[in-house]
């Protein structure tokens, strides 16, 4: 298993004896939890580049990347390569200040995001008291950069889409919210420590079966709609707006966004594990007779459990990505302001009754 | 030495360095005459004051501060100004006059609330420390909703129809007669 | 759990008229919803029914002395009360007169106008109810933003969208000084509530640069001189009804807060705001009377004449004492008649001509002789002649600046009401003496506002000599 605490310790006090003066070592420890972080960071979105490839080609009956590496392994390593080597075009007439920040907060937003994660028993970054609102209100900050990224461009293409990415964002966030809120109660608590800690018998959404399970639903919608991806990816229509609001970047400029686009998935994903899924805990059944069962469970490492359900969400993300048809602009706001706020402002006032008689 | 020493604990220095952050992007949004910079001026300003917060523990206004301000005003203040026409224009430059007016304006302002405030002296309140060591949601859930002393229920529901009507208000101000006269 | 929500909302027990009033929002709103397009009408008799039954009921609230709940962050007695019952008078008559513009030119959205302007009132509510700066900051607020939607609500004339700007942008910069403020009374003193404000009050450079910044943003809700910008262009801009009850019940509610504030918060160190209120009100007064000399538009005039008005309420103020609190809540009581007794005219003189200038009155005397009455009325009320009821409440403020010994103020004060007869009576030459080749034909008003002219006119004629209101006030004031 991953034991990291002994490996830590020895980091610890080797820097300290080298160099001695605390907020030094204090701060080497910090840029090596940021290095330790981005890498992870790059790996997965790698990681997640290459799925989704090969599913999308399961789902349309094609092979996928074959040529780089055995079975295409190493074809987003390539991909990588090439998108750190490509030329970064200088676009003429526009805000050159804003056209360079925007991509960075929109990284920013989602790679903060990673610090509060748990990945597996003690394997993360910060403990907030806050955890999971921390988590919604920074990774609420990606539709800034977008708005600026589509602004700047200065192209009528670019501005479309980021206006319509601004919109779905900003709706979507009231119901993702409102879900995690409901689940929230049953927990009755915002550190994520506590919220799995409190799955360690019976995952929130077997505690609560009915609203947590129309907060799971909602959440997953919403949170599908947050990544602009799947029959929402209006922002992005390319048959409509070319590339929506990335359009103009190039080089490593759009692959930040890119990352981002493919690691908003992978955090939606985890969010959703984490809160509804039991996080890393693993499948226990709250009973007397299961006892071995829950000893067998026990058995697969915490990391493992966390990274198959979040897997697992994915999988099904991308499943509704190539199932649907895109929605229009009106039908996705109507989705969002006349149906799902309104059934999770309902379910928020079931969950609340919910675990006052239960 | 010492001196230098006793100050450069690494709370301080992360203090001066979001100070700085602060206070240089508040002036550069400002000052510019673009209005879509001033928006992220403002927002790195906003994104800063985040980070004072967390510096002083205070986990929950931070990510308030972050849902609110500046991924919540500062989308808001954007979408305007892109839905505004005309919004590559430049401001008109403001004659100097006004500028050194307002400047001294600024100023004698600053300086009179520097020098009341820093003698004053906040520094020695051992129980506001205690106080705000370490708070808990519990505990700021309890003082929105409580009716106790200290507690603030009857502000957080009044606030509640205060934005009920800031909805209904700017709803007014948006909406646009001409289209409903047509019908 | 039955008993343990009852004791935790005790505290609602005491606020009927907070209650009754949001009830009435609730009704109007889920009637705008409900009543659809051909219900408007309907809508309109829903809004002004319900809300006169509000009005009413205010009138059966007494509680003989001072209550407190939710542990002093509401504060009422039966001069609070007493005071929301006049602001309820207030937003009657300006429903009254609001009514013929609602049901025309404001057809498709008098839903909105109703619920935004009981919204406005219930932030009064709170705000002359607080025992707490985070409350009152809130009241405030709720009076306040609002208000600027509603000053934008004539979509089709400029002005009203660019008074809706101005409006907004000084309220935001006034409150974010004052909220500086508060923070400043919060980090010196300890504490947001009133009375532990009072005790950690020593006079410190911060704490009364604090009380300066809070002045300045009730400056701004008062529009008191140096703070005053706003006004005229927000009054002129906005839809007439609206003027008026930006230039009554807003100024009027502020005022009282303000004094409840001053009184209750900071009566440890009065000479500290009465020497800055001092040089306020000379500015304010004097300010005031001289642009309003020059204006040719009714609604700019009325603006400056009201910012002069808000001096004088000033005065029993400063005075501090129970017989100034009297004679505040009374002038404000008198001016509400006075004052919408003139914006009733001019609005509907507005409403079916289109005409607010000056030039344009000429004369209305040969078409319109009871409107020119009651103009004349008004004017003659807020000049401060006897024996209307305008004389009596200017009489009063003035006992209450003499009697701790302002004569200086006092002095001011009377030699400003002298050059504010010149301008009010120009409004009466104009109307009586002045020829026009061109006057305003005569109109027929709606019913609505000839009830809402017909009690102000009542108001201004006899409530001067009706001597119970004066005492029963007298009886539940207090001091500092």
């Amino acid at each position: 298993m991953l034991e990291l605490d002994k490996f830590i310790e020895w980091i610890h006090s080797s820097l300290l004896y080298l160099i001695g003066l605390d907020w030094v070592v204090s701060l080497i420890e910090y840029v090596l939890i940021g290095v330790a972080f981005l890498s992870l960071y790059a790996v997965l979105a790698l990681i997640l580049i290459y799925v989704e490839r090969k599913i999308c080609a399961f789902f349309q009956c094609r092979l996928g990347p074959t040529r780089v590496g055995p079975w295409g392994l190493f074809q987003s390593i390539a991909d990588m390569v090439k998108i750190l080597l490509k030329e970064i075009i200088r676009i003429d007439k526009t805000d050159q200040l804003i056209f360079k920040v925007a991509p960075f907060i929109v990284i920013i937003g989602s790679f903060c995001t990673f610090g509060a994660l748990q990945f597996g028993r003690g394997l993360h970054g910060v403990d907030f008291n806050v955890g999971l609102f921390y988590m919604l209100a920074i990774s609420s900050l990606g539709v800034v950069g977008i708005l600026l990224a589509g602004w700047a461009s200065n192209n009528k293409y670019t501005l479309i889409g980021a206006m319509r990415s601004g919109a779905q964002l900003v709706s979507y966030e009231l119901s993702a919210g409102i879900s995690l809120l409901t689940m929230v109660i049953i927990s009755g608590s915002l550190n994520l420590t506590d919220i799995i800690e409190g799955q360690a018998n019976a995952w929130y959404i077997f505690q609560a079966p009915l609203p947590a399970l129309i907060a799971f639903v909602i959440y997953l919608i919403a949170g599908h709609a947050e990544t602009n991806r799947g029959p929402f990816d209006l922002p992005e229509a390319e048959s409509e707006l070319t590339a929506g609001y990335h359009t103009e970047y190039s080089g490593i400029q759009f692959g930040f966004f890119y990352l981002a686009e493919y690691l908003n998935m992978f955090i939606i994903a985890a969010i959703a594990a984490t809160v509804f899924l039991g996080g890393w805990q693993p499948f226990h059944i709250n009973a007397d007779w299961a006892a071995s069962f829950n000893g067998i469970m026990d058995c697969i490492p915490t990391w493992a459990w966390f990274f198959g359900k979040v897997f697992a969400l994915i999988f099904l993300s991308l499943w509704v990505r190539w199932t649907f048809p895109r929605l229009r602009i009106d039908q996705l706001l109507k989705l969002e302001w006349k149906i799902l706020m309104p059934i999770s402002l309902v379910n928020l006032l079931l969950m609340a009754v919910w675990v006052l008689i239960f | 030495m010492e001196f230098l020493t006793a100050y450069l604990t690494a709370n301080n220095i992360i203090f001066f360095i979001l100070a700085a952050i602060i206070l240089v992007f508040g002036f550069l949004s400002v000052t510019t005459t673009k209005i879509l910079r001033a928006a992220t001026y403002l927002f790195f300003v906003l994104f800063a004051i985040a980070g004072l917060y967390l510096l002083l523990t205070y986990e929950f206004i931070a990510a308030v501060q972050l849902s609110v301000y500046a991924g919540g005003i500062v989308v808001l203040l954007v979408f305007a100004i892109l839905l505004v026409k005309n919004l590559g224009e430049e401001t008109e430059k403001v004659s100097c006059q006004k500028k050194l007016v307002s400047a001294i304006a600024a100023i004698s302002g600053v300086v009179i609330s520097l020098v009341t405030l820093f003698g004053f002296g906040f520094q020695n309140n051992e129980s506001a420390d205690e106080l705000t060591a370490n708070v808990n949601m519990e505990t700021i859930g309890h003082t929105l909703m409580g009716v106790e002393k200290y507690q603030y229920l009857l502000p957080f529901e009044a606030a509640s129809v205060f934005l009920l009507a800031c909805i209904i208000g700017s709803v007014v101000v948006a909406t646009n007669l001409k289209k409903e006269d047509k019908k | 759990m039955i008993e343990t929500l009852k004791d935790y909302y005790s505290g609602f027990a005491i606020m009927n008229q907070e209650l009754t009033l949001v009830l009435v929002l609730i009704f109007v709103l889920l009637a705008d919803l409900f009543l659809g397009e051909k219900g408007k009408k309907n809508l309109q008799f829903a809004a002004i029914g319900s809300f006169a039954l509000a009005t009413i009921s205010g009138f059966t609230v007494s509680f003989g002395g001072s209550q407190e709940a939710f542990a002093g962050m509401y504060v009422t007695s039966d001069m609070h009360v007493l005071v929301k019952n006049i602001l309820n008078i207030g937003t009657l008559l300006v429903f009254f007169f609001a009514h013929y513009w609602n049901k025309n030119e404001n057809r498709n959205q008098s839903g909105e106008f109703y619920f935004l302007t009981l919204s406005t009132l219930l932030g009064m509510y709170l705000m002359v109810s607080s025992g707490n700066f985070i409350l009152f900051y809130i009241g405030l607020e709720t009076a306040s933003i609002p208000m600027a939607a509603l000053v934008a609500f004539n979509k089709k004339n400029r002005d009203s969208a660019e008074a809706a700007a101005k409006y907004i942008l000084t309220a935001a910069f006034s409150s974010g000084v004052m909220l500086f403020g508060i923070s400043l009374i919060y980090g010196s003193c300890g504490s947001l509530y009133f009375d532990e404000v009072a005790n950690a009050f020593q006079g410190l450079p911060v704490q009364i640069l604090a009380m300066v910044f809070f002045m300045a943003g009730m400056g701004f809700k008062i529009s008191l001189v140096p703070f005053h910008l706003w006004t005229a262009d927000t009054y002129q801009g906005a839809p007439t009804s609206v003027t008026a009850y930006l230039s009554v019940m807003s100024k009027g509610a502020a005022a009282f807060t303000f004094l409840c504030i001053l009184f209750k918060a900071f009566h440890n160190y009065p000479e500290i705001w009465q020497n800055i209120l001092w040089w306020i009100i000379v500015v304010t007064i004097t300010v005031g009377n001289l642009f309003a000399i020059r204006q040719k538009n009714l609604k700019r005039f009325l603006a400056f004449s009201s910012i002069s008005q808000a001096g004088y309420i000033m005065l029993g103020v400063i005075s501090g004492s129970p017989l100034g609190m009297t004679s505040t809540v009374y002038y404000i009581f008198i001016y509400l008649f006075t004052n919408l007794a003139a914006f009733g005219i001019i609005s509907n003189i507005e409403n079916q001509t289109g005409k607010v200038g000056m030039d344009d009155y000429n004369g209305l005397y040969g078409t319109n002789p009871k409107s020119a009455f009651i103009m004349t009325l008004a004017m003659f009320s807020l000049g401060g002649i006897p024996p209307f009821a305008g004389f009596f409440s200017k009489f009063f403020i003035f006992a209450a600046a003499a009697e701790q010994g302002q004569y200086l103020l006092v002095f001011i004060a009377l030699l400003n009401t002298i050059i504010s007869l010149y301008y009010y009576l120009l409004v009466v030459k104009a109307m009586f003496i002045n020829k026009s080749e061109n006057p305003i034909p005569t109109i027929k008003s709606d019913n609505m506002s000839i009830i809402g002219l017909g009690i102000c006119t009542i108001g201004i004629l006899i409530l001067g000599f009706i001597s119970p209101i004066y005492e029963y006030m007298t009886s539940i004031s207090f001091g500092m």
